[in-house]
């Protein structure tokens, strides 16, 4: 059971209508605790290939299983991060962290519980009764972690979360990501445009090329769990940080 | 000084407005019959104050009812038209067909059917204030943010929980918006319904009615004292729907939300 890769890959390509394809060939086998990065130029279809594992959209070719379900039936497991903090602007910070919880039914006072623990686990809990116009844009990519990870997801796709986000703020959320897993440790599907935060962040990094998105290479990232923030000045981090970026080059021709 | 501005422009403009108004009428000679002065005018509403207050309320009365039932049936038909294209698609022409056709032609048509009264006033205000409800309450169901549908989506939410947590909040400010057209145009619709359909008792009837009454009488102060009440009563309403729409969207809309 727990040898079973918890998402799989099969060369599974995506086209909209009859234009070009946008992913092509894609082969990848994911096991249980692994956080993988997806990286490359834009108009790769990392995007597309996190929208594939969610089951909002369907490949047009090959085959994804997530769990040993198709990815809509497996959605109980999953849970999207989108690239803006996508907030009910109508609700409150906590009521936004509660609604996965309260759209799936779960009891009022076991809602209560969760959320406050979840919104300790951000650092958020003095802001429970904010609107998110109140909030900074560090603040609210946090709520919507929060939000997240309150469904306790086994696997969690993160859309480009930090994009918008300064690079202190950006740093200072990778941190509290890598604490939290090891709290809960979900699978990752992460896609970014920075390669400090993959090679931090990632037990595998792919690099994909654009026009079709295909897979590049594999990069495996062999640091030891758990990170800490001073891992990023050690020669192994740097020198997989050129690394990659050189792959990253080799694609963006 | 900025919130000191925003009385004292208004009232000095009024200020200006109202000497002008004196100064005119003194200059050429207008007589009263033509154009009375506003001292005559408020004379003329103090002197006629009982009849004004029972047509203040007998045009309320269907001024409110028309539009609470414009509100009402516009919402439900909004929402039922923006969760299925082929209903929209089947009913939208002919709800602009009865926008099209002038009250004025509708307004016989109501009297045959329902006979003189608040029924027909009703029914005239209701014609006139439910379109732009519908308009902008449908504009709001089917403008929902995608990536929330999305999140919706991940959450596995049934389509009534879908409805109920993020299409009618969202359709919120668009719903106001309708509303706020409509309370404009309510003391209008039922005004007019007096004016065609209205009837009256002991002489007394809305204020459509009672301008029609003092202009063959030629009581001209008070006919224009109609227009004073009518204009009190367009503001009453406004303010309510304001009021509402401050209730409902003061803690999180872009509209209401002072930046700090």
């Amino acid at each position: 059971m727990t040898s079973r890769p918890i998402v799989n890959l099969e060369g599974v390509g995506k086209r909209f209508g009859a234009g070009a394809p946008v992913l092509e060939g894609i082969e990848l086998t994911v096991e249980r605790g692994d956080f993988v990065s997806f990286i490359g130029p834009s108009g790769c279809g990392k995007s597309t290939l996190l929208r594939l594992i969610a089951g909002l959209t369907e490949p047009t070719a090959g085959r994804i299983v997530v769990d040993g379900m198709t990815p809509a039936d497996a959605r109980e497991e999953v849970f999207l991060v989108f690239q803006d903090a996508n907030l009910l602007p109508w609700r409150r910070v906590a009521e936004n962290v509660e609604l996965p919880l309260m759209l799936r039914g779960d009891p009022t006072d076991r809602r209560r519980e969760r959320v406050g623990e979840m919104l300790n686990v951000v650092g958020l809990a003095e802001a429970a009764e904010k609107y998110p116009w109140q909030l900074s844009g560090g603040m609210k990519m946090r709520v919507s972690i929060a939000r997240a990870l309150s469904v306790a997801p086994d696997i969690l796709l993160l859309d480009e979360p930090f994009g918008a986000l300064d690079e202190m703020t950006r740093d200072r959320l990778n941190e509290d990501l890598l604490t939290i897993r090891e709290r809960d440790p979900f699978t990752a599907f992460f896609v970014t445009h920075s390669v400090a935060e993959a090679v931090f962040l990632s037990t595998r990094i792919v690099v994909l090329s654009a026009n079709p998105g295909r897979m590049h290479r594999v990069i495996e990232v062999p640091f030891a769990q758990p990170r800490t923030p001073e891992l990023r000045e050690t020669p192994g981090f740097l020198s997989l940080l050129a690394e990659t970026t050189r792959e990253l080059r080799l694609v963006r021709r | 000084m900025k919130r000191q501005n925003a009385w004292l422009l208004p009232l000095a403009t009024g200020v200006v407005l109202i000497a002008a108004w004196f100064g005119l009428k003194r200059l050429f000679r207008i007589e009263s019959y033509v154009l009375p002065s506003p001292a005559e005018i408020l004379a003329a509403a103090w002197h006629e104050r009982a009849t004004l207050l029972t047509s203040a309320f007998v045009t309320g009365r269907g001024a409110l009812l028309g539009f609470l039932a414009a509100v009402g049936v516009g919402f439900a038909l909004s929402m039922v038209m923006a969760f299925s294209i082929r209903l929209k698609q089947s009913l939208y022409p002919f709800i602009l067909i009865l926008q099209m056709t002038p009250v004025i032609i509708l307004a016989p048509i109501f009297v045959l059917w329902l006979g003189q009264g608040l029924p027909s006033i009703v029914m005239i205000t209701f014609m006139i204030c439910f379109f732009p409800v519908v308009a902008n309450t449908t504009m709001g169901f089917i403008s929902v943010d995608r990536n929330l549908q999305e999140l919706f989506v991940m959450c596995n939410a049934t389509r009534t929980q879908e409805i109920r947590h993020l299409r009618v909040p969202g359709a919120m400010p668009y719903f106001l918006t309708g509303m706020k057209i409509a309370g404009t145009l309510a003391p209008i619709g039922a005004i007019t319904g007096d004016f065609l359909a209205g009837g009256a008792q002991n002489g007394v009837g809305g204020i459509g009615f009672m301008t029609i009454t003092y202009f063959s009488q030629l009581k001209i102060p008070a006919l224009f004292a109609t227009g004073l009440v009518a204009c009190l009563m367009g503001f009453l309403f406004v303010g309510g729907v304001n009021y509402l729409h401050w209730r409902l969207l003061h803690r999180w809309h872009d509209s209401m939300v002072r930046k700090e």
